[in-house]
């Protein structure tokens, strides 16, 4: 492993899985990569970033969409391979940062340096969160998260060759319920420092 | 013969709805599809040997009718349609060699050139520049380059490119309508039922002609107002990219040049030459590929070996179609609903085929019609060719109603949209749909006046 540190986030709605990203990149003084990639592309591409939201980490409608070669008529899709491209090149610079969501850890695979996290939660908690958050009622949050695990789900399923949240593609699955989130983030962090201390070592 | 049926039709719908899903890649579903036929259909199910090797068709191949059909076109044929997959394969080297020498982006940088960068004369010429294109190139090519060169242009002159693609998509798929060579559904049209170059040329490229005429009407009149530059600002002309620029070699510039306009001299003349669509194709991809010297294998490997699978597996489970009847079934529908009526076949046949190819792909459904206008032709003892001229406008031009219902609509969209430019289902089928309406109309009435 090199000295760029690469860390893929990926996480269950609800579980504070953007929020551990956002300390981890604190703490470690790295710059963090999510919805934010959109500005970026939009301001590229000369387009509202909201016309970018609408597509963003969403599964391709079948029906509506079709590929031909290399081509494909779903903005999700081409949404997300731009979003590809620009991880893929932020790397390829060799810049360290965290990265949330984007099947990150299938992008980066192919760099040292990327320690790959998945961020799950128990029921109650995410609930709890969604509830809070946006003010809904338990019913309300419990669509909302199904709805948003199964777009997320079937995005990554999509673009990545393992399954979504299955732990045989991570490095890390942490349930973020166990220990909360300052705990969470505590123990993710150790594991980091530990990987940069090996790599330290190795070099 | 019902089991060999049923699981022929479930073969097919299977095949049709795995392509519409886009989990499995689409050669894979046909080429996965056509061995089910041919082994579990043919092998298990008929047992019949003949319907393995009538679908296979590769004695064809070697069959001296198959290179060079002196006094007529080429056979007519059952099964894979090796015809249509060489020459595919042909046109695809070909287009490979002109597209490395900027032989497109050299075209469109001229003729923006000629109209002094204007935004309507421009949207006129490129519209124009599409339809012609298309007529010897694969729509895919054509609009790839030109949906690029629009929006390096719109961004430039300050214009929105987006009515300048959607027109160029629709004038691709009419002009890929107007040839025999145009567009896949009309070379698997000439090739199985022996029509030539010509043949295509004064009968639906004739009606297209005139159909181009009302789109580019429509199309004006539809965008006029989105056209406009910004503040109607003046155009540095100095600034633009010139065409010189485009080449990338001259040499293979001009090489490139000259194997086009003789695939277009060979393609014209080759019911008076006899050579067929086939040899044509194989001769162009040879000389292109000795011409190309040490480029030869860069050019073959991007050949897009896919698409050419696609249609090997999609003619298998066709063929199963065929060799259990039901194409023949399907036909006698047609025929009992029209009562023997020419202008009702007529009518069913382009609005039907419209319907379908802007909601599904358009070459596996032309592929399936071609058996069943023969089978209805000598039913109903109608002229086969006014039912394949119905076919073939109703298959190219429903294609362009919907963002997914033809290859140069999804590349157009993809090009646009990858640029920044989102054409939602809305805005394309706004503009898209009166026009295949219009075109598809004119099509119709113009049939039913010369042939009915």
């Amino acid at each position: 492993m090199n000295e760029q540190i690469l860390i893929s986030i990926s996480r269950e709605y609800g579980s504070a899985g953007h929020e551990i990203a956002e300390r981890i990149a604190k703490h470690l003084e790295m710059k963090i990569y999510d919805r934010s990639i959109l500005d970026e592309i939009a301001n590229e591409l000369d387009v509202k970033v909201e016309l970018l939201e609408k597509y963003d980490e969403k599964p391709k409608n079948h029906i509506l969409s079709r590929r031909v070669g290399k081509h494909t008529n779903s903005m999700e899709e081409i949404l997300a391979e731009i979003q590809f491209e620009f991880i893929r090149e932020k790397a390829e610079s060799g810049e360290s940062f965290v990265i949330v969501g984007r099947c990150a850890e299938t992008v980066l695979q192919d760099f040292d340096g990327l320690i790959s996290i998945f961020v799950t939660g128990e029921e109650h908690h995410k609930l709890e969160r969604i509830m809070t958050k946006y003010n809904l009622s338990e019913k309300e949050a419990l669509a909302k998260i199904d709805r948003h695990d199964r777009k997320r789900q079937r995005y990554h399923n999509r673009h990545s060759d393992s399954k979504w949240g299955d732990s045989r593609a991570y490095d890390i699955c942490i349930n973020s319920s166990s220990l909360d989130i300052d705990g969470t983030v505590k123990v993710l962090e150790n594991y980091i420092r530990e990987r940069i201390a090996l790599s330290k070592k190795q070099a | 013969m019902a089991a060999a049926q049923i699981s022929a039709v479930v073969i097919f719908v299977a095949m049709f709805v795995l392509i519409v899903l886009d989990k499995i890649e689409r050669h894979y579903v046909t080429l996965a599809c056509g061995l089910l036929t041919v082994l579990g259909v043919f092998g298990i199910l008929m047992r019949d040997v003949n319907a393995i090797l009538e679908t296979l068709n590769l004695k064809t191949i070697i069959t001296p009718h198959f290179w060079y059909a002196a006094g007529n076109a080429e056979e007519s044929t059952s099964g894979i349609n090796w015809a249509t997959i060489i020459f595919i394969a042909g046109m695809m080297v070909m287009v490979e060699g002109m597209a490395k020498a900027g032989f497109f982006r050299w075209l469109c940088m001229l003729l923006a050139k000629i109209v002094k960068y204007k935004p309507i004369p421009l949207f006129v010429a490129f519209m124009i520049m599409s339809f012609i294109l298309a007529m010897f190139i694969d729509s895919i090519t054509v609009i790839l380059f030109l949906a690029a060169v629009t929006i390096e242009l719109a961004k430039l002159m300050k214009f929105n490119p987006v009515p300048m693609i959607l027109s160029e998509i629709f004038c691709a798929n009419l002009g890929g309508s107007a040839t025999m060579c145009g567009d896949p559904p009309n070379i698997i049209i000439g090739t199985s039922l022996s029509y030539s170059f010509i043949d295509f040329v004064t009968n639906t490229g004739f009606i297209a002609l005139i159909c181009l005429a009302f789109t580019v009407i429509y199309f004006l009149l539809i965008f006029r107002k989105e056209l406009a530059t910004k503040d109607g600002a003046a155009i540095d002309v100095a600034s633009m990219p010139t065409p010189k620029d485009a080449i990338t070699n001259k040499g293979e510039f001009a090489i490139s040049s000259v194997i086009f306009a003789c695939a277009v001299i060979l393609l014209v003349t080759h019911a008076q030459t006899g050579l067929t669509v086939a040899f044509i194709g194989a001769v162009i991809a040879l000389v292109t590929l000795i011409t190309s010297g040490k480029y030869a294998l860069e050019l073959l490997k991007k050949v897009d070996y896919k698409t050419l699978l696609f249609f090997v597996g999609l003619f298998m489970v066709v063929g199963g179609l065929e060799q259990t009847g039901i194409l023949e079934l399907i036909a006698g529908f047609i025929g009992n609903i029209s009562k023997g009526n020419l202008k009702l076949m007529v009518a069913i046949i382009i609005w039907v085929s419209a319907v379908a190819s802007a909601l599904v792909d358009n070459i596996p459904f032309s592929a399936t019609m071609v058996p069943v206008i023969k089978s209805l032709a000598v039913s109903q003892g109608v002229d086969l060719q006014t039912l394949a001229w119905a076919l073939s406008m109703g298959t190219d031009i429903g294609g362009s109603a919907t963002p997914i219902g033809a290859s140069a609509n999804v590349v157009g969209t993809s090009v646009a949209a990858k640029n920044g430019y989102v054409i939602g289902w809305g805005k394309y089928c706004k503009a898209a749909i009166p026009a295949t309406f219009l075109v598809i109309l004119i099509s119709m009435l113009f049939i039913f006046a010369r042939y009915c």
